[in-house]
């Protein structure tokens, strides 16, 4: 990969059609992969061939001193010139672009035609001459190219193992004592497919939809294929809204269970607080009553002391640090990096039902409706109000405000 | 004249009142046993509740005896799980235990439905003589959570119902109970005087001469929070293979079968307060695997579980499982632990030329009940009458599956039994006949396979299918 410059060079010295596309090809995919990450996928075919030609460029020169200088083999110089350097053009193709060549042979090698082989012997030889090395120096030249390849080899595995294997539902960290598996998830899953009824439904946000299907085998809101914007609209709006309205909504969709992803307790950076912004855009997309401004102190999320109280009462606010204060008894978050806002409050309309090991997934069930409804008085006392619940029933409508 | 027409009226009277007791105690099951002394330990500290009962019988009647009976009610006897009777022989310091055969049995004229199981003596019991007997028996799903149902922060409180004198169809002379539980707290206990308690340990008794099927029921309601650890369902596969391993797949449905959780469940309560939070639930069991375990794995439905360590050394090896998650009052979780093991180690030839397994029949887990427990011994192909021998009834039945490179398919040997405590890991066999010519069929037939396929390759190479030269 670090031989790509030397190949951009090897490219210009005969600059030919195929050469100059090659150029402009690892030239635009390197503008894209710089805008966008995951068009690095673009960059690496064109990142091969470069390095491939410099490679074949370098083993070229090397090959040449070594089989110039052989003894024996200088006496049919000519002959072997002309197959050298075609061989060595055939058996250098590393990929699939023909190669910019020095010499000119052609690529029909099962003919044999003499003249052309000549002229092109004697003007190779030529050149060739200007460009021989020391026999000694091109063997360990050879041998360490070889060797590069080869390291270049277990390189790749390793950085193939370690950054591009991560399944992102098995975290690990390597601490002080080994290796440490964050297995929150499956955990988490285990648990709503064992101790859930068959038909209870799951709303969490559409991340984990074909997760909670696959593993947990339960009914969810909104999963992967977000193909009904209005649908995870409902959820982004029940998510940032206060804890009554969302029961609300959750209700009207005849959730059981509400699953949200916390990592502010290990540090895992993809949680939904993190994902908070997309679900009050979109939720605000499609219902007007959400607005973004709302949410945001100096054009920022935050969640700390400075933070909007429509954030601080909004459901993914209370669900995810439910409690979370008295992990450490100050309610520090290792994604935000900040202290919590509001640190002690009670849960009215959920209860939570389970909290994986680490706190990376939580669980809440809907609380059933009260039996009673009592009316906006909250003074009242509950002796008082079962005595005058029967007239309050009948006056409910009234007046709200006795 | 009056006095000797009373004295005579006495003694038609006391006639026919010795005749009229001579005839009833003739009509009653077995009239000739009676137990002089009776102590039964009743262990209430684990889930499975564990009853040592010695018996001291003497026989006052005219016949020897072959057998003794003891008596269960019937609600107690569904939830036995195992029943062992040994007969103590000698004196003081050279005690030996003899084991007794101990078999169900019904009779028709059992009261109220009473159970029997009969220990058969190894050698009839004269007239006069006694023995001592040592019974021992567990009980399982015995001990019902009450309150059904509890929160994350209280402790389990159980009742347990029996009887506080031993309910036996012989007359008992003296009998004395002690109950032992896990902890001190105990709620309430009926009071059968004399009652007395002590630390963990109530005593009922003694109590003196009771007629046979005397039962007094009393309840004990005390705390128990070890882990109420029970596998609903266990399949064990044990796979032979001739060419030197044995391969174990098991398949577990555990539940927490102690009071239902009911309510929230806190991770931060659970994980800060661990002493006075989730006592009754349990987070580790402990599988006890034969020593030179090779290849240990555990994993659900969704994949591997990574929380589990195997301890191995030259007698045995120890794997400690954790579920994803601690079990709770009725949680339940499901996984698949499979190990190798060396077939040199559990493989013989029986002195009449058939081969046998020996295997310990049961569940691995420590102190764990299992509801249904099934073994599947999958002999290898070409194998021959198999029959199996085990310590205690089972239902057993043959299967044939299919593996590689079967052609006729493996017998399996199927065994079935309910209620299986850790008592029942007693080794079994499993006897088949074997041709050693059979283990060079797999082999055959692959080189024969991949022969004719190069043969053929040749012959085409080399037939001239021209028509015209």
């Amino acid at each position: 990969a670090f031989l790509v410059p030397a190949g951009i060079i090897a490219c210009f010295l005969p600059l030919s059609d195929a050469s100059s596309f090659v150029v402009l090809y690892i030239v635009t995919s390197v503008y894209f992969s710089g805008v966008m990450v995951r068009l690095m996928l673009v960059l690496a075919p064109a990142a091969c061939i470069m390095s491939g030609i410099a490679l074949s460029e370098a083993f070229d020169v090397f090959t040449r001193s070594i089989k110039f200088q052989l003894p024996g083999v200088s006496g049919n110089s000519q002959n072997d010139a002309g197959d050298a350097s075609s061989g060595s053009v055939v058996t250098q193709k590393t990929d699939k672009n023909e190669d910019s060549v020095k010499e000119r042979p052609s690529k029909k090698n099962k003919k044999k035609e003499k003249e052309n082989v000549e002229k092109a012997s004697i003007k190779s030889q030529i050149e060739k001459r200007l460009l021989v090395l020391p026999l000694e120096a091109s063997v360990i030249a050879i041998l360490l190219l070889v060797l590069l390849g080869a390291f270049y080899v277990v390189h790749c595995v390793w950085a193939a193992a370690e950054a591009y294997s991560a399944p992102s539902i098995v975290l690990t960290s390597y601490s002080h004592d080994g290796l440490h598996v964050f297995d929150d998830f499956r955990e988490a899953y285990a648990w709503l497919r064992h101790n859930t009824e068959v038909d209870d439904k799951v709303a969490s946000w559409w991340d984990y939809g074909y997760q909670t299907t696959a593993m947990a085998n339960r009914t969810v809101i909104v999963d992967n294929n977000t193909w009904n914007n209005t649908h995870i609209a409902t959820v982004g709006t029940a998510m940032s809204s206060p804890e009554k309205a969302a029961w609300e909504i959750f209700n009207s969709l005849d959730v059981k269970y509400v699953l949200v992803v916390f990592g502010g307790l290990v540090g895992y950076s993809s949680d939904d607080i993190n994902k908070f912004l997309w679900m009050v855009r979109i939720g605000g997309g499609v219902f007007p009553h959400i607005k973004e401004p709302d949410y945001l102190r100096d054009g920022q999320y935050r969640i700390d002391s400075q933070a909007t109280p429509t954030m601080l009462n909004c459901l993914m606010y209370k669900l995810s640090y439910y409690r979370f204060v008295e992990t450490d008894g100050k309610g520090f978050d290792r994604v935000r990096q900040t202290e919590i806002g509001k640190k002690y409050f009670k849960l009215t309309h959920f209860e939570e039902v389970f909290t994986t090991h680490h706190w990376m997934v939580r669980i809440y069930k809907l609380k059933p409706p009260k039996n009673r409804i009592r009316g906006k008085a909250k003074k009242s006392k509950s002796k008082a109000s079962s005595t005058t619940t029967s007239r309050r029933s009948g006056t409910r409508k009234k007046n709200p405000w006795h | 004249m009056e006095g000797l027409l009373r004295l005579r009226l006495a003694l038609v009277f006391s006639v026919v009142a010795h005749l009229s007791l001579l005839v009833r105690s003739s009509s009653l099951s077995s009239p000739e046993l009676q137990i002089v002394n009776a102590e039964r330990r009743i262990d209430l500290t684990s889930h499975i509740v564990r009853v040592y009962l010695t018996l001291k019988v003497e026989n006052a009647g005219t016949s020897p005896a072959s057998e003794i009976l003891l008596a269960f009610p019937p609600t107690q006897v569904d939830r036995i799980a195992l029943v062992k009777a040994t007969a103590t022989v000698g004196k003081k310091k050279k005690k030996s235990y003899l084991p007794l055969d101990v078999n169900p049995t019904d009779l028709p004229d059992a009261p109220n439905g009473t159970k029997y199981f009969s220990i058969a003596f190894s050698n009839p019991l004269g007239m006069g003589e006694s023995v001592t007997l040592e019974v021992f028996y567990t009980l399982t799903h015995s001990q019902e959570p009450f309150p059904v149902e509890i929160s994350q922060s209280e402790s389990q409180l159980v009742y347990y119902r029996d009887s506080a004198v031993i309910l036996s169809p012989y007359h008992i002379k003296q009998q004395i109970t002690f109950i032992k539980t896990p902890s001190t707290k105990v709620e309430s206990f009926t009071r059968v005087e004399p009652t007395d308690r002590a630390g963990i340990e109530l005593k009922y008794g003694p109590y003196d001469d009771h007629p046979p099927y005397s039962f007094s029921p009393i309840i004990v309601h005390f705390e128990n929070n070890n882990p109420f650890a029970v596998v609903e369902e266990l399949v064990r596969e044990v796979e032979i293979s001739h060419w030197g391993s044995l391969q174990i797949t098991e398949h577990y449905k555990l539940v927490n079968a102690g009071a239902r959780h009911k309510g929230i469940f806190s991770r931060v309560e659970y994980q800060s307060r661990q002493s006075l939070s989730g006592v009754s639930s349990f987070k580790h069991l402990l599988a006890r695997l034969p020593p030179r375990v090779h290849s240990a794995y555990y994993r659900d439905d969704i994949g591997n579980i990574s929380s589990s360590h195997l301890r191995t050394d030259s007698r045995k090896s120890e794997m400690e499982i954790e579920p994803r998650y601690p079990l709770f009052g009725g949680w339940k979780a499901t996984f698949v632990i499979g190990y190798g093991l060396p077939l040199q180690d559990f493989l013989f030839e029986s002195p009449d030329g058939r081969r046998y397994l020996n295997f310990s029949f049961g569940c691995p887990l420590a102190e764990t009940v299992v509801d249904k427990l099934t073994i599947k011994v999958v002999l290898p192909e070409g194998s021959q009458n198999p029959s199996a021998v085990v310590p205690f009834p089972v239902k057993e039945h043959l299967e044939t599956s299919y593996s590689y490179l079967d052609v006729v398919g493996r017998t399996v040997v199927v065994l079935e039994k309910n209620n299986v405590v850790p008592e029942h890991n007693s080794p079994f066999q499993v006897y088949y006949n074997f041709n050693p010519i059979f283990m060079l069929a797999e082999p055959m037939m692959l080189a024969s396979a991949f022969f004719l396929f190069f043969m053929a390759c040749v012959a085409y190479l080399h037939v001239d299918l021209s028509i015209r030269k």
